[in-house]
């Protein structure tokens, strides 16, 4: 038995849509059943459903084998884990943005310290950073911040609330991760479940 | 267990383990936990707890393997094999160590080391171990200079990302095809491209004294020790838990460590 920890939310969703795309439907028919649980067993493996942040915890805990989660999630924070594959799915990007005609971002609100430090830290610029928890659009709109750094997917969050974006910091997409002694000791049921999604082979 | 089953089984692991390297002949050292630091060495032990008292700076023992380098330092030891047992503090926490530390190691001392080891783990848990990971960065550094490979690539081994790997390398290429193998079948890819060098030599006589049936061990790229200060090969060994009951390797020009995890690793 090996333990997958999946992020709730929309890359649950894409996740489900890649396995019926590779015609896995004795995962993602009970996957889609079973969104309000907190585990479900499928044969030989057992899906976890956990908020996107806590997946490489448990990962790197050893209590998942393996996680399915975004990359801003395991760029923001330093873990312990493998970072065995992309996947093709849960794509979007970070963005800089802020009202029309910001000259120079003095201030900047995310929920993404740490990777919209590096960024500014790239450019040589010195900003002000500030931690929110979520709605960081507000930020400018009530005079926190000059700009935000944020996730932007299609962009209309961004135009409903009169931002642009400025600059493209980093793409982000899904990733399957592993635990680093599990790997080992799970070896046959972790390769076979990594083959039948398509990761190696 | 109970909590008092608990110390008191450790306390007759380290027992019987200090009196098994006192049978074979190894020098048993036990040192002040507290002990003069350098902010050179936090490189190389980067969790050590350190503090300055009187103008001088110290730290809490965080690896046997540096305080057994001070004691030689300081008491200029002829001897060449020591073994120690207690606690060390890494961040906030503590856990206790067992191990030994042999000066002067050649390869059959080494092999003798470690088959001293698995056997008093075995022993004393009953089964046998069930993985040995081991690695040596040389062999990373043999793969990057015989395929011209930018430094880059280290980042992606250490990672195991196999998907950049593809995408940088392409899927034909032999270090793509060895990573995205199973990792019990590295240990042969390998051989067939670097058997005939130093590093692959000595993995494949350790392999082949330490194997049996339902021991697998397994040669991985990818795989990491925990202390950076090792140079040669490393390893960790695992019984049924997720944190390795032995873990060692070479550092400095020819010295070997070996240590025996007595928090988390299976045995208590």
């Amino acid at each position: 038995m090996i333990t997958v920890a999946l992020s709730k939310g929309r890359l649950f969703d894409d996740f489900v849509s890649y396995l019926e795309k590779y015609e896995l439907y004795k995962y993602s028919k009970v996957l889609k059943d079973e969104s309000r649980a907190l585990y479900t067993i499928v044969d030989n493996i057992r899906f976890i459903f956990a908020k996107g942040p806590d997946v490489p915890v448990y990962v790197e805990r050893g209590v998942a084998d393996i996680g399915i989660v975004g990359s801003d999630i395991i760029e923001e924070e330093v873990f312990s884990y493998l970072n065995v594959s992309e996947l093709p799915f849960g794509k979007c990007h970070f963005a800089l943005a802020g009202p029309p005609d910001v000259e120079h971002f003095n201030t900047v609100a995310s929920k993404y310290t740490n990777i919209a430090r590096n960024y500014f830290n790239e450019q040589q610029q010195p900003v002000s950073l500030i931690h929110l928890n979520g709605s960081v659009e507000l930020a400018p709109i009530l005079g926190l911040a000059d700009g935000i750094v944020d996730i932007v997917q299609t962009g209309n969050t961004l135009r409903d609330n009169g931002l642009l974006e400025y600059e493209r910091i980093l793409d982000v997409q899904a990733r399957l991760i592993a635990n680093k002694q599990t790997f080992y000791t799970k070896e046959d049921s972790i390769y076979e479940f990594l083959s039948e999604i398509g990761v190696i082979g | 267990m109970t909590n008092n089953k608990f110390i008191l089984q450790r306390l007759a692991l380290g027992q019987k383990y200090l009196e098994q390297l006192d049978d074979s002949g190894y020098t048993l050292v036990d040192m002040n936990m507290i002990e003069p630091f350098s902010i050179d060495d936090k490189y190389h032990h980067p969790t050590s707890v350190v503090f300055e008292r009187n103008n001088a700076m110290y730290a809490i023992r965080s690896d046997w393997t540096r305080t057994l380098l001070n004691f030689n330092s300081n008491f200029y030891s002829d001897d060449k094999r020591f073994g120690y047992f207690g606690p060390v503090v890494r961040e906030n926490e503590s856990f206790y160590q067992a191990g030994a530390e042999i000066y002067k190691a050649a390869e059959k001392d080494i092999i003798e080391a470690l088959l001293m080891h698995m056997n008093f783990v075995e022993e004393c848990a009953e089964t046998q171990i069930k993985t040995l990971v081991i690695n040596n960065d040389q062999l990373i550094d043999l793969f990057i200079e015989k395929y011209k490979l930018p430094d880059s690539v280290r980042q992606l081994i250490y990672t195991k990302n196999i998907s950049e790997l593809r995408q940088q390398l392409g899927k034909d290429h032999d270090l793509y095809k060895i990573m995205s193998a199973k990792v019990s079948d590295q240990f042969k890819m390998v051989s067939e491209i670097f058997g005939d060098t130093e590093v692959m030599q000595a993995i494949t006589h350790l392999k082949a004294k330490i194997s049996s049936q339902d021991r697998k061990f397994i040669l991985d790229l990818s795989f990491r020790s925990p202390q950076n200060y090792y140079n040669g090969l490393y390893f960790q060994a695992f019984l049924n838990s997720n944190s390795p009951i032995l873990s060692g390797g070479q550092y400095n020009s020819n010295a070997f460590g070996i240590a025996l995890n007595l928090t988390d690793g299976g045995l208590l």
